[in-house]
């Protein structure tokens, strides 16, 4: 966790939108490799290092089916990423609010200027 | 070509990976895009579809409805009212099959899963319905009968695979139109083989009105 109390695997631009964009979905569903690629307007090689950043803190997972022309790569969000997510925002809403998620909570950081 | 099989890396992310560049405000505004530019492309725009179906079945049963009208005794409809009626069922099929498909191409797992099964319901339901109908034509039924079993059938087929599609439990919109296509094509057979065709396609087409409403203003929060 960064000092400010965000998520440092979430908090950087290519990795929240693809966190966003795969919340979107129903529990249960995944996206396509492609179809991801499409939304979030990465270039394939960028996508798949932010995949991975996110699949090695556990809140991604991707699966590989099929194979020749009807291989398919689905993309969906764990639990732990719905969870994680989650509390990004409200951290971020917090810090935004002037409220310090990190702790002191209530406590107002214009308080103390 | 295969589209979705995942490439392999072609370079490395080095320009927005440092999150202690990414300001809080630029973050939420991120956030914010992200979810509405999601919502927009993988979102299939159900309103559409369903105010096309209430048109559909208001203007085509009005169309058999007026095609029937007078008729003492009942002989059916006329040719060119079958073929109206086609025409606009043809091409609710492909609205649906346009806004649908090209909004959920991609996304995959149970519930797309559950979805396919429930359009293949639906396919092969209506189908069956209407070999059905040839069959009661076979066996001499009368014109009377036909003209209300192909008003209410099909409406009584898409209303019960609606109303228990597991696709759409969580959303109670849909079961509740459902719910009236069956009750609508059930009640309206009442009104005879004339009269089905205006009451059926006014009340089904504004349960279907309805519903879009409904979706467009949920949608919109």
């Amino acid at each position: 966790m960064s000092d400010n109390g965000l998520d440092p695997v979430i908090h950087a631009p290519a990795r929240l939108r693809i966190m966003v964009t795969l919340s979107t979905l129903a529990v249960g569903e995944d996206l396509s490799f492609t179809r991801l690629q499409d939304v979030i307007g990465l270039t394939p090689g960028n996508l798949i290092t932010h995949l991975r950043k996110l699949e090695d803190a556990g809140y991604v997972t991707t699966l590989r089916s099929g194979r020749g022309v009807t291989a398919r790569t689905g993309v969906s969000l764990t639990s732990a990423g719905r969870g994680a997510l989650e509390r990004y925002s409200t951290a971020l809403r917090q810090l935004l609010d002037g409220v310090d998620p990190a702790g002191s909570a209530g406590t107002s950081r214009q308080e103390g200027r | 070509m295969n589209e979705n099989a995942r490439p392999e890396p072609a370079e490395s992310a080095t320009a927005d990976d440092s999150g202690e560049e990414l300001d809080l405000g630029r973050a939420a505004a991120i956030m914010q895009d992200a979810r509405k530019r999601a919502l927009r492309e993988l979102r299939a725009r159900y309103p559409v579809v369903f105010a096309t179906w209430g048109l559909v079945l208001m203007i085509g049963y009005g169309t058999m409805w007026l095609s029937v009208l007078g008729q003492h005794p009942y002989t059916g409809p006329a040719p060119w009212s079958l073929v109206v009626l086609t025409l606009l069922l043809a091409a609710g099929a492909v609205t649906t099959v346009i806004i649908v498909g090209r909004a959920l191409t991609g996304i995959g797992g149970a519930s797309a899963a559950q979805r396919r099964v429930h359009y293949l319901a639906l396919i092969v339901g209506v189908a069956g319905i209407y070999g059905l109908e040839g069959a009661l034509a076979h066996a001499g039924a009368s014109d009377s009968l036909l003209g209300v079993y192909g008003a209410t059938a099909p409406m009584l087929i898409t209303g019960a695979v609606y109303a228990a599609s597991p696709a759409l439990w969580q959303d109670w919109s849909t079961r509740a139109l459902g719910a009236w296509l069956v009750v609508v094509a059930a009640s309206s057979a009442y009104a005879g083989p004339v009269g089905v065709w205006a009451v059926a396609g006014l009340l089904a087409g504004l349960g279907f009105i309805a519903v879009a409403l409904v979706r467009r203003g949920r949608d919109r929060v």
